[in-house]
C-alpha cells in the first residue's frame, strides 16, 4: 500500500483543470472586483487608480442605490414562500400514483424554460388585459371591466411582487427535485411506525418529514436566499428596472454596462457580496447541524 | 367501518390529484396558451379568455414563417453546440477533481473543498465585469469559447461528483490496486462506471444551464450569427417581431419543445442521481 503522500502528485494534477479554470473565472474575478471598488478604472487604456473609497461614499449617499438594496432585501420574501410550497409539492409527487412522472415534468417546465423565453410569455400574462387580469375578474377578486384592468408590471407599488410570482414560478420545480431526493432517502418504516402510533398527517410532516429532510432544507434556503439576492435576470428582463423593482445586481449591471463606470459597479457588487456572506452564515448558524 | 375507511382513502386520493391538477394547471398555463396562439391562424381571440386556451382556425403557417423570417436553425446549432461543449466540459472536469476529493487523502484537501464549496455562495453575477476584462484581454470575446469556458469547473458538479465516488464500494477499488490499476484507470474504469446516475444528472443539469443561459452569452456575444436561441430569439421577439403575438409565442414554443422532448426521456436518471446532491 502507497503511504498518503504519493497521491498528493496525482490528486493535485486530477484537481489542476477545475483550480485553474476556478482561479480564473471565480477566484481571481472576487479579487479582482474588490480590487476595482476602491478605484476608478477606465475602459479605453484599462488604468485603475485608487480614489480613497469614492465609490462607497457614492452609493452610500445614492438614493437608487438604497432603492435597489432595499428591493433585494424585500426579496427575500420569496425565500420562505418558495421553500415551504416546494417541500409540500415534493411531499405530494413523493406518492406512487398512476401519472407522476406526468406531473414531475408538468412541473419541471418552468425550471428548463430559459428565462428570457419565459419572461416574453409571462410579460403577456402581466398584460393590463391578460390572463392574470382575466383571472382575478373571474374570481371575483377585482372589479370588472375595465376599471379592473390593472398594468401589473408598470405599476411601482406591485410590479417587484409581479417579479416575485414569476421567481416563484420559474424556481419551484427546481428546489422540488431537491426534496423529492431527499424524501427519497427517508426509510419507509419510520413514517410507517408514526401512522401506527396514531400521528397525523400534520405531527408527522413536522415530526418526522421536516427533521429527516434539514440538510436539504438548510441547502434549498441558502441557494434561494442567494438567488433572491442576486435576483436581476427576471427584472432586466420583465420590467428593465421600471416601476421601482431596480434590484442591486440590477444596479451593478447598470453601472457596468450602461455607464461604463466598473468601479462604482464592483463597489455596489461587493457590498451584495458582503450581504450573501453575512445572510449565509446566519442560516449555517440556525439551520446547520453540528457534524 | 371497512366504508369509512375506503371513503377516507378516496377523499384523500381526490384531494391529492386534485393539488397535482391545480399546480400543473399553475405551471403549465402560460405555455398552454402560447401554443394554442402559435396555432391559430386568426388571432383574433389571442385575448378573450378563457376562449383563447383552444386553438381558432387550426394552423401551422406560424411556425413556419417563424423558420422563414428569423435565423431560427442558425441560433438552434449555436445552441447545440454551446450546449454539448459545455456538458463535455463540466462533467469531464467535475469527475477529475471530485475524485481526489472523495478518495485520496492528501494535504490541503479540506481547505481546497471548502474553498470550492465557498464559491456556491458567491453572487457569480460579481464576477461578471472582470471576466469580460479577462476575456477581453484573451481575445475570447465574441467566440463560443468564451461563453462556455468560464461555466466549466462549477462548484455544484465537483460537489455532486465527489458524493457519488464516495458512495463507491471501497472494496472496488482496492481489488483494482492489487490488480496494479494507475488512479487514472480506477477513475475511468471502475468509478466512473458505477457513477452512471449522478453523471447523468450532471450533464443534465449542465444541459439545462448552458441551453437555458441567457445573460453572460448575451454580454460575450455581439454577432447575430453567433447568438445562442435563448438570446437570439429573445432579441428579435422584444425586437422586430414585437408586433405579431402570433409569432412571438410560434418562436417559444419552438424554443421550449427540444429541451421538453429531451428531458421526458431523461427525467428519471435525473431525479435519481440528484440524491447525490443533498445526502
Amino acid at each position: 500500500m502507497k503511504n498518503s503522500s504519493s497521491y498528493t502528485g496525482i490528486a493535485y494534477l486530477f484537481l489542476a483543470p477545475a483550480l485553474i479554470l476556478m482561479g480564473i473565472f471565480t477566484f481571481w474575478p472576487v479579487g479582482y472586483n474588490a480590487y476595482l471598488a476602491f478605484n476608478d478604472y477606465s475602459i479605453s487604456d484599462g488604468v485603475a487608480t485608487w480614489n480613497n473609497f469614492a465609490h462607497f461614499k457614492y452609493i452610500y449617499e445614492e438614493e437608487l442605490f438604497h432603492q435597489a438594496l432595499k428591493n433585494s432585501l424585500l426579496y427575500l420574501l420569496i425565500v420562505p414562500v418558495i421553500q415551504v410550497a416546494a417541500l409540500l409539492v415534493a411531499k405530494l409527487v413523493n406518492n406512487k400514483l398512476p401519472g407522476m412522472t406526468f406531473f414531475r415534468a408538468a412541473f419541471y417546465i418552468p425550471v428548463i424554460t430559459a428565462v428570457s423565453i419565459a419572461g416574453v410569455v409571462w410579460i403577456n400574462v402581466y398584460k393590463y388585459d391578460g390572463i392574470l387580469t382575466w383571472f382575478l375578474q373571474m374570481i371575483h377578486v377585482i372589479p370588472q371591466g375595465s376599471e379592473g384592468q390593472v398594468d401589473w408590471l408598470g405599476n411601482p407599488d406591485i410590479a417587484l411582487y409581479g417579479v416575485m410570482l414569476f421567481t416563484f414560478w420559474k424556481g419551484i420545480g427546481w428546489f422540488m427535485v431537491l426534496y423529492l431526493a431527499g424524501l427519497q432517502a427517508i426509510p419507509k418504516e419510520v413514517e410507517e411506525a408514526a401512522i401506527l402510533d396514531g400521528a397525523n398527517v400534520f405531527q408527522r410532516f413536522w415530526k418526522i418529514t421536516v427533521p429527516m429532510v434539514k440538510p436539504t432544507i438548510l441547502l434549498c434556503t441558502l441557494m434561494s436566499t442567494i438567488a433572491a439576492l442576486k435576483t436581476f435576470q427576471e427584472v432586466i428582463i420583465l420590467t428593465k428596472g421600471q416601476a421601482d423593482t431596480y434590484t442591486s445586481l440590477f444596479y451593478v449591471y447598470d453601472q457596468a454596462f450602461r455607464n461604463y463606470n466598473f468601479g462604482r459597479a464592483a463597489a455596489a457588487g461587493l457590498v451584495v457580496t458582503f450581504f450573501c456572506m453575512i445572510l449565509a452564515a446566519i442560516q449555517f448558524r440556525f439551520l446547520g447541524e453540528k457534524k | 367501518m371497512a366504508m369509512g375507511k375506503q371513503l377516507q382513502t378516496a377523499l384523500t386520493l381526490t384531494g391529492q390529484y386534485a393539488g397535482l391538477v391545480a399546480f400543473a394547471i399553475f405551471t403549465t398555463f402560460p405555455f398552454l396558451w402560447a401554443l394554442s396562439v402559435a396555432l391559430s391562424a386568426d388571432p383574433s381571440n389571442t385575448w378573450l379568455f378563457p376562449r383563447s386556451f383552444w386553438p381558432t382556425d387550426l394552423s401551422l403557417m406560424w411556425f413556419k414563417r417563424v423558420f422563414d423570417e428569423m435565423p431560427f436553425m442558425v441560433y438552434m446549432k449555436n445552441s447545440t453546440l454551446i450546449t454539448i461543449e459545455s456538458i463535455i466540459g463540466v462533467v469531464f472536469i467535475s469527475i477529475l477533481a471530485g475524485y481526489p476529493l472523495a478518495r485520496l487523502r492528501f494535504p490541503g484537501r479540506n481547505f481546497i473543498f471548502v474553498a470550492i464549496l465557498a464559491t456556491m455562495m458567491l453572487p457569480s453575477e460579481v464576477a461578471i465585469i472582470p471576466n469580460f476584462i479577462t476575456l477581453k484581454h484573451l481575445g475570447l470575446l465574441d467566440t463560443h469559447l468564451g461563453v462556455i469556458v468560464p461555466n466549466f469547473a462549477a462548484a455544484f458538479g465537483i460537489f455532486l461528483m465527489k458524493q457519488a465516488f464516495e458512495a463507491v464500494p471501497q472494496d472496488l477499488v482496492d481489488a483494482a490496486r492489487v490488480d496494479g490499476a494507475t488512479e487514472m484507470q480506477i477513475l475511468w474504469r471502475v468509478m466512473v462506471p458505477v457513477s452512471g446516475p449522478s453523471i447523468a444528472a450532471l450533464g443534465i443539469f449542465s444541459l439545462v444551464n448552458a441551453w437555458n443561459d441567457y445573460l453572460w452569452p448575451s454580454i460575450v456575444i455581439s454577432t447575430r450569427d453567433k447568438l445562442p436561441l435563448a438570446v437570439g430569439v429573445f432579441n428579435d421577439l422584444t425586437g422586430p417581431f414585437a408586433t405579431s403575438y402570433s409569432m412571438v409565442m410560434a418562436a417559444i414554443v419552438m424554443t421550449v419543445i427540444p429541451v421538453l422532448i429531451f428531458f421526458a426521456f431523461t427525467q428519471r436518471f435525473f431525479i435519481g442521481g440528484m440524491d447525490g446532491a443533498v445526502k
